[in-house]
């Protein structure tokens, strides 16, 4: 009921507290302190450009000026009176939504991503029914089981597995190809026994004539 | 029927995993068909100790779950024909599996194979529980460490109360020099407290940290003396009647090397 009696929204002039229009002080101010309590230090010696939305009177403004300022460390800019224009009518959310898709290409492959900014340790599964890219490093025991397909941007040495619904036209990249075993569809490869030659360039493993083909995707590397 | 032996302790870090893949190796170097399941849900090495992490398609869990069939799980060996693998899940834990499908399991695979030897992981909890529950052989894996020798202890309590009698102890990791000085447990005194029959003593051997991180295990090189040890342990699995080192004797080092490995018998 209660629960957004307060808002804090953050403009190019600075952050302001909006307030409901239907609330009384106590209302708004208990708010006040569920919201700042929990992350006092986060709120401690930020700037208040103003109060907007509820029409606070003089003794408003004043009372909750000096809550801001003495209980959370906070210091209110403007003053009781001060023109300020509506939320709403600029801002973030009047923005134009850019349309941003203007592509040199036709074949695009659009799909959903899965972002992953982790190390993908031995024992974690990772499964996703769309495309996933690790910004990270995959370690042996590591697992990734992808529909689509599978960009490592660090070191691969676990096990990935692209395509897993039966997708050939997908692919594997690593920045560091040092994999257990790769899998495209049901097709299995597994590295060669022994200390295999440490490549360090960005590779690709893709299917080629039924077989898993791992080769470098930047020329003159 | 084979045999199905557990290999077991307790303690973590003794030395299970090297001495199942050693086993397990060395019995198939005597050309018995051998099968090492690892019980290591969640955690699993064994596979990586005989150097086969990369052929893993299936694993212990997709077999009791049905997703595959058992031979479709089992790894060859690439050394030796007559040896397998059976990994275990990494993705999973110790509860994808309960002691009744491990029973299953290792009753399939001792139709198969003349021994079935499992890796059991540290602890006393679901893990081991399942890992004894189709054994009806039992080795115990200690060090000369107090630590190492109360969880034996515990581990033998256990394994006699759900039926597994005489378990064999091995001592793995003895430094001779340090027992002789008297800086380290000696064989007898762990004997006394665990009575239970000793299979076989290992000593620390730094070859062994190399053939692991190889995944080769050192039973099948000349030159360890780990892997001499391991040799006689298998020869004492099958019913060999072969003699153990002797301490006490003041003989320079490598004739009480070659009696520990049985080449100087004393007529």
């Amino acid at each position: 009921m209660a629960e957004n009696a307060v808002i804090f929204k953050g403009t190019k002039e600075g952050l302001y507290i909006i307030l409901k229009e239907d609330m009384d002080l106590d209302t708004i101010k208990s708010n006040l302190d569920k919201k700042i309590k929990p992350s006092k230090r986060f709120f401690e010696g930020a700037k208040i450009m103003n109060f907007k939305g509820k029409n606070l009177t003089q003794e408003e403004f004043d009372e909750l000026k000096e809550v801001i300022e003495q209980e959370y460390g906070m210091t209110v800019a403007g003053s009781y009176g001060d023109k300020y224009y509506d939320i709403k009518s600029e801002g973030l959310e009047s923005k134009k939504t850019e349309i941003l898709e203007k592509l040199p290409f036709e074949d695009v492959h659009k799909g959903e991503a899965l972002i992953i900014r982790a190390t993908i340790r031995s024992g974690q599964l990772i499964q996703y029914k769309g495309d996933v890219v690790v910004v990270g490093d995959v370690n042996p025991g590591a697992h990734i089981r992808a529909a689509g397909s599978v960009i490592i941007m660090g070191a691969l040495r676990g096990i990935v597995q692209a395509g897993v619904s039966g997708d050939y036209g997908t692919f594997i990249v690593a920045f560091k190809m040092q994999p257990t075993q790769l899998r495209i569809g049901d097709i299995i490869t597994r590295s060669p026994d022994g200390k295999g030659s440490k490549f360090n360039n960005p590779e690709i493993a893709l299917v080629k004539q039924g077989m898993i083909v791992v080769e470098p995707y930047l020329r003159n590397r | 029927m084979g045999e199905v032996i557990v290999v077991t302790s307790g303690k973590g870090g003794v030395g299970k995993t090297t001495t199942t893949a050693n086993i397990g190796t060395g019995l198939a170097l005597k050309g018995k068909s051998v099968v090492l399941v690892d019980a290591d849900i969640g955690l699993r090495n064994l596979d990586v100790v005989m150097g086969l992490e990369n052929r893993i398609v299936y694993d212990l869990v997709d077999v009791v779950e049905g997703v595959c069939r058992l031979r479709q799980a089992l790894i060859k060996d690439k050394r030796y024909p007559n040896l397998y693998l059976l990994p275990a899940a990494q993705t999973k834990d110790k509860n994808a599996v309960n002691p009744e499908q491990m029973q299953k399991l290792t009753a399939d695979l001792s139709e198969e194979f003349e021994y079935v030897i499992l890796d059991c992981p540290a602890g006393i909890e679901q893990g081991f529980k399942n890992a004894i529950a189709g054994a009806n052989r039992a080795i115990v894996v200690t060090t000369p460490e107090v630590s190492a020798v109360r969880d034996a202890d515990r581990i033998i309590g256990l394994l006699e109360a759900s039926g597994l009698r005489n378990p064999m102890l091995i001592i793995n990791r003895i430094k001779m020099d340090m027992v002789k000085r008297g800086d380290m447990m000696n064989i007898d005194d762990m004997i006394d407290i665990l009575a239970i029959d000793l299979l076989g003593v290992v000593p620390d051997d730094d070859f062994i940290v190399v053939s692991t991180n190889k995944g080769e295990p050192a039973v099948s090189v000349e030159q360890s003396l780990a892997g001499q040890a391991y040799k006689n342990i298998v020869r004492r699995i099958m019913g060999e009647d072969v003699p153990f080192m002797n301490l006490e004797s003041d003989d320079g080092f490598f004739t009480k090397m070659a009696r520990l490995f049985g080449l100087n018998k004393k007529k």
